[in-house]
């Protein structure tokens, strides 16, 4: 799915962040964020997933706008954050439940998807009690049942042991597969050199 | 979704019991402070019951509210449905449903040690107490909620709750004492049914204002 950002602003108390700022992404196309901190990696990947308001310019997913009025065009989007964005108070199985919910998807897959990130055997446990490695497994999960057309990562690889690093490595393969739009933040410019089809420098824009 | 979102809500405290417990406890005790200072006159009780009774209706409902919207913050939780394709105003009248079923739970724990400990007889009408306490709460929550909402991202948000609520519910507060006032000395209702039906416009108006809005509160 085509993803096009135009003239994009945004400012955080009156100190802009992004000035008309473009970015033009065809299907099946990967891009690599990268920049120093504050640069607006994340604001950008929040804005584009409809988390964060703008403050003026057109942000299009396939032909629909971006609007908070308009819920509809977020369905082809998941922004996977750096913080974790699941409820403590759930079970790893409940909050995959509750977000396939949200995006109106069948859950009986959860369990399958559970046993590909090795959380099997933690599914009935309280997130609040998962390390850093599993969150980010959980949220890999998350993003594999939703199954969307755009993905928009934001430090994917934080908290990951090697065995993780591997298993996202892998999923990513199979998204490029299903020709999936992604853009990744991350500050290894290495791995986004040898994993992305191009790279943005914010810091350059 | 609604059901969706409420049963979400229902999960967490059913786990943690922290609202409706907490709730309890600070309703109790603030019942027992206010009992205790009124010994010295006991004659004054009556007057002031249906007062205090709501002063610690809107003092637990801010803990109960503060308590509720705090799970969306905790982790960043709200970004999986802030992001994902759903109207955001259902969010906001699952919040309503969750924050009354909470305040009226831990209002029928609270409410017997009220009556008991200040001494109040009760020959008034159950039913028609339950549906002010029903609507009561429910414009408190209704205005409570917007609050929350808007105060989801704020930094001073323990403090500007309160700061907020009291004065935006104490036409609600009025309008619930002036009830509980009459039907505690047996007016007919044709005498009160003023306030009641404050009661009722409040928690449709806030409760509608709530839902349109809140697509735009909760954004970054």
């Amino acid at each position: 799915m085509k993803l096009q950002v135009t003239n994009l602003s945004k400012s955080f108390y009156y100190s802009p962040v992004f000035e008309s700022f473009s970015l033009s992404m065809e299907s099946g196309e990967k891009i690599g964020l990268s920049g120093p901190n504050g640069s607006g990696k994340t604001t950008l990947l929040k804005m584009i997933s409809g988390i964060m308001s703008i403050d003026s310019g057109e942000i299009k997913i396939g032909e629909n706008d971006v609007s908070p009025d308009e819920p509809d065009p977020r369905k082809n989007v998941y922004y996977l954050g750096h913080s974790v964005g699941l409820y403590p108070g759930l079970t790893g199985h409940e909050n995959l439940s509750f977000i396939c919910g949200l995006y109106g998807k069948t859950n009986h897959n959860i369990l399958g998807v559970l046993i590909k990130v090795r959380l099997d055997s933690s599914q009935d446990k309280l997130v609040k009690f998962y390390s850093q490695g599993m969150l980010q497994r959980l949220k890999l999960a998350s993003a594999i049942i939703l199954d969307p057309d755009i993905l928009l990562l934001d430090e994917p690889l934080t908290g990951l042991d090697a065995d993780g690093i591997k298993l996202f490595e892998s999923v990513l393969l199979k998204w490029n597969e299903t020709n999936k739009t992604i853009i990744i933040v991350s500050h290894d410019s290495e791995w986004l050199r040898t994993n992305t089809d191009r790279i943005i420098d914010l810091k350059q824009c | 979704m609604l059901i969706h979102f409420i049963l979400k809500d229902l999960k967490i405290e059913w786990r943690s019991k922290e609202i409706v417990t907490s709730m309890f406890i600070f309703g109790l005790s603030v019942t027992l402070i206010f009992a205790l200072s009124f010994q010295v006159a006991p004659g004054l009780i009556r007057t002031f019951a249906p007062g205090l009774l709501w002063v610690v209706i809107l003092f637990t409902s801010v803990l109960g509210l503060n308590r509720l919207f705090s799970l969306e913050r905790e982790e960043h939780a709200m970004w999986c449905w802030t992001s994902a394709p759903v109207d955001r105003g259902i969010v906001y009248m699952s919040k309503v449903i969750s924050a009354l079923l909470f305040v009226l739970m831990s209002e029928i724990l609270f409410i017997v040690p009220f009556f008991i400990f200040l001494n109040l007889s009760t020959n008034f009408s159950f039913f028609q107490f339950a549906l002010i306490l029903f609507l009561g709460t429910g414009a408190i929550v209704s205005v409570g909620c917007l609050i929350s909402g808007i105060t989801l991202q704020a930094g001073l948000r323990d403090v500007l709750i309160p700061i907020l609520l009291f004065p935006s519910a104490s036409p609600v507060a009025i309008a619930a004492t002036k009830c509980t006032e009459s039907l505690f000395d047996q007016k007919p209702m044709t005498e009160w049914n003023f306030w009641f039906l404050i009661l009722g416009s409040v928690f449709v108006i806030f409760g509608l204002f709530g839902y349109m809005v809140f697509n735009r509160i909760v954004e970054e």
